[in-house]
């Protein structure tokens, strides 16, 4: 009992410490997956912020202090991102969460911020429940559902393209994607052939490009990451299926180029980083980042990037580190960031335009953008 | 057409099961272990593939490199990790051998990175058409390499000294040990042997999807395992067969009954069916 009374005097000893040192630097917490089968996105995420902060700190810093980050890795798991988020209140006395991270620990560090009443900011998770945790949470990318009804607005409209095949990832990400899909295809004219599902460790899909094959659709929409989406597009173009394959913010990235080799060339994405914009915002950070992380920006990355800035600049909107201020700040920003103008709705979520990219001669390229404010309009509750 | 072409397919995917589980049944056949670190030597071949490959232009040279390594590996750990608990209950080896495999993934990470590594050109990409079906040429070289390496491996087993040797040590390692067989010798042997098939299976996987990954033996770690249960537990034949119709229903199942049950699901499905109705495999096990 003694040796018990002691350890907990020690913790709260270096918990004072901890809090005593934190007095001379603002603290924001990332949690993101740096390790497991999303550690690449993390990686990025972890670049993103990074650039962030030290734009911010050799512009100044926040309120005369410095910006800290303290990075947590959550492995992509919903257990992990638990604790995760205690650590960064209880301990590390954060004064806004950043989820640089998949939807399912996203959806559940979401709760605990809540609870806290610590403003915390999804960069890229897609869930749509993420943001209903509460009104201290926020999303500064498009939602899953949105995402793909923008998808049938490309492929129906843009493309004028109506026999459609869908591969779906049979996760939240690739099934919200679906769900939006769906919802609006047939208002562009689309039918839907037939729709297959992957898992996520899947990397060899002979048996669905086989059937995809004999269905000969005039387009595919397909949902998956870069690692599922590289092997899924050389095996299509290698079995001689040559209908445009249209993707979504997963597939964003030079890897998946590098994988897909010749494959890629032509495919369209819809996503939220324009790569030959002529924004300062865009154009700046895209130039900045390769040269911190040392290869291309993605929109994992400038999701990340465009979180952290956000924290900040509402910082020095609310001229205090209340979170509660920090918190009014945030739902009353307008903002223009690496990926779009950043301004919330009475949930939580933004509304931006679509940038659809498409590869060509081995990199991103400007496509099309999809700004049809209703088309796009996030949930309200 | 649809139906040769899934069954191609099919045959495509178990080919690689093949190649990863024979080994794994081999160890299982003499030494009773689990050897779930086997996959993490075909993540190692396929990482050591990619990287000599890109760096010296050698497809062939990347593939010495790769069996070569992760065979000598494989005798490695045989001696380091398993050797000092054979007397032990099986479960502590299954244990150390789930930790050797994490481990192994980790490091993976920490030395490669987490993005994954690709070939910088992929070599034997090049798509034949054969009676209206486009295959490329990796698919068919996994085929080939399948029943080309198998062959040898039941050629060794039965017309060879050393595979009388090796048979006679599974069968009854006192009795082998009388007539001058080294026991030690014959499990040096078949991790090497076992842990290069490995090496080639994760050499063709990388070809097939040009896409390295620390996590990309997390799947055959565990569907070899059911597997070799399905094939007879160290029988190489069963082995076989069992991964081949494993690879085939996959391909039928992800088109036909994927809405419900996800392709990883099928084997398992597929084992506890089996297994239901011959608890001891399809085949006897050795």
């Amino acid at each position: 009992m003694k040796k018990m009374m002691l350890i907990a005097t020690l913790c709260f000893v270096v918990a004072g410490l901890g809090t005593g040192w934190a007095d001379d630097t603002i603290k924001i917490g990332l949690h993101v997956p740096l390790t497991g089968f999303a550690a690449s996105d993390g990686k990025s995420s972890t670049f993103g912020a990074e650039l962030a902060v030290k734009q911010i700190n050799e512009a100044g810093g926040v309120l005369d202090k410095k910006l800290e980050l303290v990075i947590y890795d959550d492995q992509a798991n919903p257990s992990q991102s638990i604790p995760v988020a205690n650590k960064l209140i209880g301990q590390d006395r954060v004064v806004v969460g950043v989820s640089g991270s998949y939807s399912g620990p996203t959806r559940s560090a979401a709760g605990v911020f809540q609870e806290a009443q610590i403003p915390y900011l999804s960069a890229y998770a897609i869930h749509p429940d993420i943001t209903r945790a509460g009104n201290y949470v926020f999303r500064t990318s498009f939602l899953g559902e949105v995402q793909g009804r923008a998808g049938a607005k490309l492929i129906g409209e843009i493309m004028d393209k109506k026999r459609v095949i869908m591969i779906t990832l049979k996760n939240d990400f690739g099934k919200s994607l679906a769900a939006g899909f769906k919802e609006k295809a047939a208002d562009f004219g689309i039918t839907i052939v037939n729709e297959y599902e992957y898992s996520m460790k899947d990397r060899q899909f002979g048996a669905i490009v086989a059937k995809v094959k004999a269905d000969n659709p005039e387009a595919i929409y397909a949902s998956g990451y870069y690692f599922t989406a590289g092997p899924l597009i050389s095996e299509l173009r290698a079995s001689g299926v040559n209908a445009p394959v249209i993707g979504q913010e997963g597939y964003d990235g030079s890897k998946f180029i590098e994988i897909a080799g010749k494959a890629a060339e032509g495919v369209i994405i819809t996503t939220s980083l324009d790569r030959d914009s002529k924004v300062p915002e865009t154009a700046n950070y895209i130039a900045e980042f390769e040269k911190l992380a040392g290869y291309p920006a993605d929109m994992v990355s400038a999701s990340v990037h465009t979180a952290v800035k956000i924290a900040a600049q509402a910082m020095e909107n609310a001229k205090s580190t209340d979170p509660v201020k920090i918190r009014d700040a945030i739902s009353r920003i307008s903002m223009k960031a690496s990926t779009g103008t950043i301004e919330f709705n009475a949930l939580g979520e933004v509304q931006k335009n679509v940038q659809n990219q498409i590869v060509r001669d081995g990199k991103w390229h400007h496509h099309s953008v999809i700004d049809d404010p209703e088309l796009l309009a996030p949930p309200e509750k | 057409m649809l139906f040769i072409e899934l069954f191609i397919q099919g045959l495509i995917q178990g080919s690689t099961y093949a190649i990863i589980a024979v080994g794994l049944t081999l160890i299982y056949g003499l030494l009773r272990v689990l050897h779930v670190a086997h996959a993490g030597l075909f993540t190692l071949a396929a990482y050591l593939g990619v990287t000599v490959t890109n760096q010296f232009g050698s497809l062939s040279l990347g593939i010495v490199v790769a069996t070569l390594t992760s065979g000598i590996v494989g005798v490695v750990i045989y001696r380091l990790v398993y050797e000092p608990i054979l007397n032990k209950p099986p479960y502590v080896a299954l244990i150390a051998s789930i930790g050797l495999y994490i481990a192994m993934e980790e490091l993976f990470r920490l030395i490669f990175g987490p993005f994954g590594l690709s070939f910088s050109s992929a070599p034997l990409q090049n798509v034949v058409v054969i009676f209206g079906i486009h295959l490329r040429a990796c698919q068919i070289i996994t085929v080939i390499t399948n029943v080309v390496l198998l062959g040898i491996l039941a050629w060794i087993a039965q017309k060879t000294r050393v595979g009388i040797g090796w048979r006679a040590t599974v069968d009854d390692p006192e009795m082998s040990a009388s007539f001058g067989i080294d026991p030690i010798r014959v499990r040096y042997l078949v991790f090497f042997v076992g842990s290069a098939l490995a090496a080639v299976a994760g050499v063709l996987v990388a070809l097939l999807t040009n896409l390295v990954e620390p996590t990309m033996g997390a799947v055959p770690s565990y569907k070899s395992l059911a597997i070799i249960v399905l094939g007879g537990l160290g029988n190489v034949f069963g082995t076989l067969i069992a991964s081949l119709a494993l690879g085939v229903i996959e391909a039928f199942g992800t088109i036909y009954i994927g809405d419900f049950l996800d392709r990883d699901a099928i084997a398992f499905a597929f084992l506890v069916v089996v297994l239901m109705i011959k608890p001891t495999g399809l085949f006897k096990s050795r």
